[in-house]
């Protein structure tokens, strides 16, 4: 069994969603009703890889919303106890979705282990990074010839380089797909020499350098509040990647020539009978999810219940190629610029 | 997706999550608070040792088991004893009295009338559920002392849980109305509980919204475990939110 851990992308969706589903009590509720409403698993699900294989899975939502990133102890406590509930049902394999594995990561949650009676064991769950970063990587690899960039003169900027999907998507296009050269941006500068000395290339820049260099822009990182992109220096045509959480990036760049792709976002081959993506906002919420929940799917289909992507800068080439042609043999596709999904060839 | 291009994520950076703070025992506001605490505990665990004395008279088939438990609880309310004079605290228990006071009478009720079921819902879920939440949330911020006693009671209430449940869930269909009634008639007086003792607890560093969450994943899990489904529970969480 797979598990998806989720939450709405804001407080009003939540409330929406939740009286959708009945919970009136909840949807009614304050932010302070919502910080004590214990995480709820709202559907179960089966899902059918290309292969013929079925598997079941659950989602689970949270209770959190992005209002209470600045409640630490709430958003701490609503990731663990999302994931002791998907323990306690027996999931063997449970994806961490949206703000989830930020908060895992960033509020070091490892020193958690320990939720009331239950020891969570880290190996039933995923952050999905992985598969997101073989996902971006081949978006770059599909998209850019579409709008008629060669990516083997190409520069492309990674903004995010020294995160976990960043870094892992670095590794790929240099060793991978060629391309000309990679611009990494990053605040913080060490990391970002330690992967240069890595890769055995790219440039580092600061933001404002590598916008009106880059013919595409692979966006992984958390973006400034105050942050304004001017669309008239960027080059044309640039395809830009959002691959962050939530996405809001047309609305910064939005501009002929400038074409901006919803990264990290696969679609299944076929219906999934589950009304819970629709809070994520996709496009075609039956077939449409993010690539980290996806890769719990791909991870139960393969019977491989292990805690695959997990920690930082852990992802290899080698595990990419894995989950990767995990997700072709089982019918995911990748998002693509038409809005319609294309065959993927490894 | 684990790297947000989004400005809410600032907050999140490079917090020290590391140590959680204990209070100081010593001052005095936090011994004025611990009097009620404490007292509450010390009263709970004295009801539930009468309560379940009385349910051992209604399902006389496990009288046994259920002075087994009882006894248990007596032993937590000696365990709890020690840990107030080990701060040099003396317990309020008029206060504890008082605040048990509803939920002691709709027990009573219930027990004059036979009522099997509420009896179970009222101690064995509801009080079982409350004192596990706050027990867990008390552990990490108790005095040493105290923490050593916490850990070994918290093991214990859940064989109490459990017994409730076990039965509830063997007789779930016969017992179903009535627990739906009971529920609406209890869980709102644990709510109210839980708010009069929010800033005592607040001073021994447990939260309210951890209580109220804590509580309700273990009351829900419950009802679960009995044989409602997910919307039943839902309607019947409602009463405390």
């Amino acid at each position: 069994m797979f598990g998806l851990i989720g939450h709405s992308t804001s407080f009003e969706a939540a409330r929406r969603k939740a009286s959708d589903l009945g919970f009136d009590h909840i949807a009614g509720g304050d932010l302070d009703v919502w910080c004590s409403a214990p995480p709820q698993l709202v559907e179960n699900v089966e899902v059918t890889s290309a292969t013929g294989k079925t598997i079941s899975g659950a989602y689970i939502d949270s209770c959190f919303v992005p209002e209470m990133l600045s409640r630490f102890k709430t958003a701490r406590r609503k990731v663990l106890n999302a994931m002791e509930l998907a323990q306690k049902k027996g999931i063997n394999i449970t994806a961490l979705g949206g703000f989830t594995s930020i908060i895992f990561e960033n509020f070091n949650l490892l020193q958690h282990q320990h939720v009331r009676s239950t020891t969570l064991e880290w190996e039933r769950f995923t952050t999905g990074n992985t598969h997101t970063a073989w996902v971006i990587s081949r978006q770059v690899e599909n998209n850019a010839p579409l709008l008629g960039i060669d990516l083997a003169k190409a520069k492309v900027a990674v903004v995010g380089a020294t995160g976990d999907i960043g870094s892992a998507v670095c590794r790929w296009l240099s060793s991978r797909t060629g391309v000309a050269e990679l611009l990494l941006v990053a605040r913080q500068q060490q990391p970002l020499k330690d992967l240069q000395a890595e890769l055995g290339g790219g440039r580092v820049l600061s933001l404002e350098e590598a916008l009106p260099e880059a013919d595409v822009v692979v966006w992984v990182a958390s973006m400034p509040r105050t942050l304004e992109i001017d669309s008239a220096s960027l080059k044309k045509p640039c395809l830009m990647i959002d691959g962050g959480y939530p996405k809001n990036l047309d609305a910064k760049v939005a501009c002929e020539g400038v074409h901006v792709l919803k990264g990290g976002i696969v679609e299944f081959g076929s219906d999934i009978g589950w009304t819970m993506m629709e809070i994520a906002e996709m496009e075609k919420p039956q077939r449409q999810m993010f690539a980290c929940f996806a890769e719990a799917m791909l991870l139960e289909f393969e019977e491989c219940h292990t805690n695959f992507s997990w920690g930082r800068n852990n992802i290899t080439l080698e595990k990419m190629d894995f989950i990767g042609a995990a997700s072709v043999r089982h019918g995911f596709s990748t998002l693509n610029l038409q809005g319609q999904p294309q065959a993927v060839v490894v | 997706m684990p790297t947000p291009v989004s400005p809410e994520v600032a907050v999140l950076d490079e917090r020290d999550t590391s140590a959680e703070q204990l209070p100081d025992f010593t001052t005095e506001a936090y011994k004025d608070a611990y009097s009620r605490i404490n007292a509450i505990v010390i009263e709970g665990e004295q009801e539930a040792y009468d309560n379940y004395m009385s349910l051992g008279t209604m399902i006389p088939e496990h009288a046994d088991e259920l002075v087994r438990l009882a006894k248990m609880e007596m032993k937590h309310m000696k365990g709890f004893t020690a840990c107030g004079r080990n701060l040099g605290v003396e317990a309020d228990l008029p206060f504890a009295k008082e605040f048990f006071g509803p939920l002691h009478s709709n027990f009573k009720t219930a027990f004059k009338e036979g009522k099997v079921v509420t009896c179970l819902l009222i101690q064995a879920l509801l009080i079982e559920a409350f004192a596990i939440s706050a027990y867990h949330i008390y552990i990490p911020v108790a005095d040493p002392f105290a923490r050593r006693i916490t850990e070994g009671v918290v093991k214990d209430e859940y064989t109490h849980l459990n017994y409730g449940q076990e039965w509830l869930k063997a007789n779930f269909e016969a017992s179903k109305e009535e627990l739906f009634a009971a529920n609406k008639a209890n869980l709102p007086l644990i709510r109210s509980m839980l708010d009069q003792v929010a800033s005592d607890a607040a001073t021994l560093h447990m939260e309210k919204e951890d209580l109220i969450e804590d509580f309700l994943i273990g009351y829900q899990e419950a009802l679960s475990e009995i044989g409602f489904n997910m919307r039943e529970i839902a309607r019947m969480a409602a009463a405390a939110l």
